[in-house]
């Protein structure tokens, strides 16, 4: 592993060890979420520029042409976003977005060797062995793997021990007609993990022996087998009817271009995720973007953060609109010209 | 089946909620169980048709496109006849957001009392989420044409064209029919629902909560409401709204709609002359939740939300002189496995 990549192990497991410092209490509120995430998170934000100092001084300054303290601020807005959102207690895969594009700004800073990827490629035709999650040496010569493998994947689990002892609510969740409440990318880098498999079928999953076996070494494996043990209901046909209707799909190199596919038109191309997507000096706004709209549309609790483009910019309504001409819903009453954000459950 | 697990849970059962006899039309109210045949639309061969889809339905099986196109044209003439503020008399049992879930809806109609043996008051959010949308919506809309009197359903801040179009309610059609026009012809129907409901004149029901540009009742009433929720303004905070614990109005996390603090409900409810808002829309852990000092109460009807926030779900029975009883009950126990084959979505043909 790469110094910043153990660098961001480090930061990550100093996240999750502070949920201990907040644990919640018993005590029922009008919402259903815990309070003391809102703790937990003040945390979080508070110490954030502290706990990034390490990251932030290994980018040539040089280079970048910003300085540390521009570069912590916009840092600091996507990993604290990652957490859920603080007032109403719950996460989604906007939440989720936001730890990836911290990711996609650390490389923007020259820290991480990450080829760029063409998601078009047919990752069957990959004849290496599949990377398993404890494998101790990954061989591979860019940061891509232990990325996936060791930052998300420590992640994930901070995500699911926060969402544990919170309750976070499941924003936006599709319910059973998606293919988790919380979160989108596991599947999509678990089915590429397993692309060169030769023997693990996408079918596999409904096996519970290989749950058993192979959840600690294959993201896909391991997020099948958690559902199944926080979901209820008797099957997985019932809870996820979108990941057994996966499960038909012949290769897992299939599976991974429909993830990359349905993550684009699910969730990049979705308003009600993208309305709060953050750009700044690190991650630009694509020309054409309107101002953010006045404060207020996220909630009394929005922090508005120092760069001009402040979180409250909205993807053109445009996106949305194509996005559902695209489906075909004939009757989809197209989105007024101006943006306006869209309410959320 | 397994029995369920209801508990009667508030002991003060016999509480009133300050209602005043000599102002509400109680003693006119019918014995149970009589189906009233006046209704317009009960020509005998609907009837029949409305009987086999209810038995139907009622084994969780679809009606078929054409189908579903005759119940919502009986549908929509009886919502045309109701109010905005649509009158219910007592005793009737308030439910709040189902999200499909199907199988808790029949264990809810096994708590509370078949219909139309017991009255129903449903303030929303049938479909969206849970995998039987359909079967819950239709089933209630089914019950509703055969039993106009005894059944009242809301409309929720989910029964809009634009919110199922992304939390599932759109899929589960397309899913189910392999097109979208069962979905096109239930969404139609939604913007016939009545917004809000009044119990014998002293308890406001509906979806969300209350809205700064509404004082009164009479306010609500005239409201256009045949439309699609539309993104601001008083009909979409009505389906929006949630109580909080400041004072005063406040900008909603959630996008639409305000929140609003005990000084809002207190005084709505006096100018109203109302001694309770009944309301939905917010997940809580018990199925019930009292708030703003009794001025408000959220009931919450979907148990096991998304099969794992482990919530137990709650309905709200009212009895003939405004006493009430919260009936808490747990998920119904599924078996096997659904009988829908598989089909592989679109991305990843």
């Amino acid at each position: 592993m790469s110094p910043v990549v153990i660098t961001l192990v480090d930061l990550l497991s100093k996240i999750k060890r502070k949920i201990d410092q907040f644990p919640a209490s018993d005590i029922s509120s009008s919402r259903f979420g815990k309070a003391e995430f809102r703790d937990f998170y003040d945390n979080i934000e508070q110490e954030m520029s502290g706990l990034l100092e390490p990251i932030v001084s290994l980018i040539d300054f040089n280079r970048v042409k910003l300085t540390p303290k521009e570069v912590t601020i916009e840092l600091k807005a996507y990993l604290v976003e990652s957490w859920g959102n603080r007032t109403r207690i719950d996460y989604g895969s906007g939440h989720e977005l936001n730890f990836m594009m911290f990711l996609f700004a650390i490389k923007r800073l020259g820290l991480l060797n990450v080829d760029e990827h063409d998601y078009n490629s047919d990752l069957s035709a990959d004849t290496r062995k599949p990377f398993k999650l404890d494998d101790e040496n990954q061989n591979d010569h860019t940061d891509a793997t232990s990325l996936v493998l060791k930052v998300f994947v420590s992640y994930l689990g901070t995500m699911r021990a926060i969402q544990y002892m919170y309750w976070l609510e499941p924003a936006g969740s599709h319910g059973v007609w998606g293919l988790d409440d919380y979160h989108f990318l596991p599947f999509l880098f678990g089915s590429s993990q397993l692309a060169c498999h030769k023997y693990l079928k996408p079918i596999s999953i409904h096996n519970a022996d290989y749950l058993d076996m192979y959840a600690d070494k294959y993201l896909y494996f391991g997020c099948i087998k958690f559902i199944n043990q926080v979901k209820t209901a008797s099957s997985l046909r019932w809870h996820s009817p979108m990941l057994d209707d996966i499960s038909g799909v012949k290769t897992w190199g299939k599976v991974n271009q429909g993830m990359i596919k349905m993550y684009m038109a699910e969730v990049l191309g979705k308003l009600p995720v993208m309305q709060h997507f953050m750009f700044g000096k690190i991650i630009n706004a694509p020309l054409g973007l309107s101002q953010a709209l006045p404060n207020g549309q996220d909630g009394e609790n929005h922090v508005h953060y120092f760069w001009a483009e402040c979180c409250g910019i909205k993807i053109p309504s445009a996106i949305a609109a194509s996005a559902n001409e695209h489906k075909g819903h004939e009757n989809f009453k197209k989105m007024p010209s101006t943006p306006q954000p869209l309410p959320f459950d | 089946m397994s029995r369920m697990a209801a508990s009667i849970h508030d002991s003060s059962s016999n509480t009133t909620l300050g209602y005043d006899p000599l102002n509400t039309g109680v003693n006119n109210f019918q014995p149970q169980g009589k189906y009233d045949p006046s209704i317009l639309f009960t020509a005998s061969s609907n009837i029949e048709d409305l009987d086999q889809w209810i038995d139907q339905l009622w084994q969780c099986r679809l009606l078929t496109e054409e189908q579903v196109g005759k119940l919502c044209t009986l549908a929509k003439t009886i919502f045309l006849t109701e109010s905005n503020v649509q009158q219910v008399k007592s005793p009737v049992t308030v439910c709040g957001d189902i999200h499909g879930q199907f199988y808790d809806l029949i264990e809810l109609f096994k708590i509370g009392g078949p219909c139309p043996n017991t009255n129903y008051l449903f303030m929303g959010d049938y479909v969206d989420r849970g995998y039987h949308s359909i079967e819950t919506v239709t089933l209630l809309i089914s019950l509703k044409v055969r039993y106009p009197n005894r059944i009242t359903i809301l409309r929720g801040n989910h029964e809009s064209r634009q919110i199922t179009q992304v939390y599932g309610f759109y899929d589960e059609c397309t899913r189910k029919y392999g097109n979208a026009n069962v979905w096109r012809l239930l969404t139609d129907v939604f913007d016939y629902l009545p917004l809000t409901a009044l119990i014998e004149n002293r308890i406001f029901c509906l979806h969300g909560g209350l809205s700064p540009s509404i004082d009164t009742l009479d306010q609500v009433r005239s409201l256009d409401r045949f439309q699609e929720v539309p993104h601001e303004g008083s009909m979409c905070d009505l389906l929006w709204s949630d109580p909080d614990e400041r004072c005063g109005w406040g900008i909603s996390p959630r996008g639409a709609g305000y929140t609003f603090g005990q000084d809002i409900s207190e005084s709505f409810n006096h100018a109203n002359r109302l001694s309770l808002i009944a309301r939905a829309h917010q997940l809580v852990m018990d199925g019930y939740s009292w708030g703003q000092g009794q001025h408000v109460v959220t009931i919450f009807s979907a148990p096991n939300y998304c099969y794992r926030c482990g919530n137990q779900a709650a309905i709200m029975e009212i009895d003939e002189n405004l006493g009430y009883l919260f009936l808490q009950f747990d998920p119904s126990p599924k078996d096997g496995e659904p009988n829908i084959t598989r089909r592989t979505p679109e991305y990843f043909l």
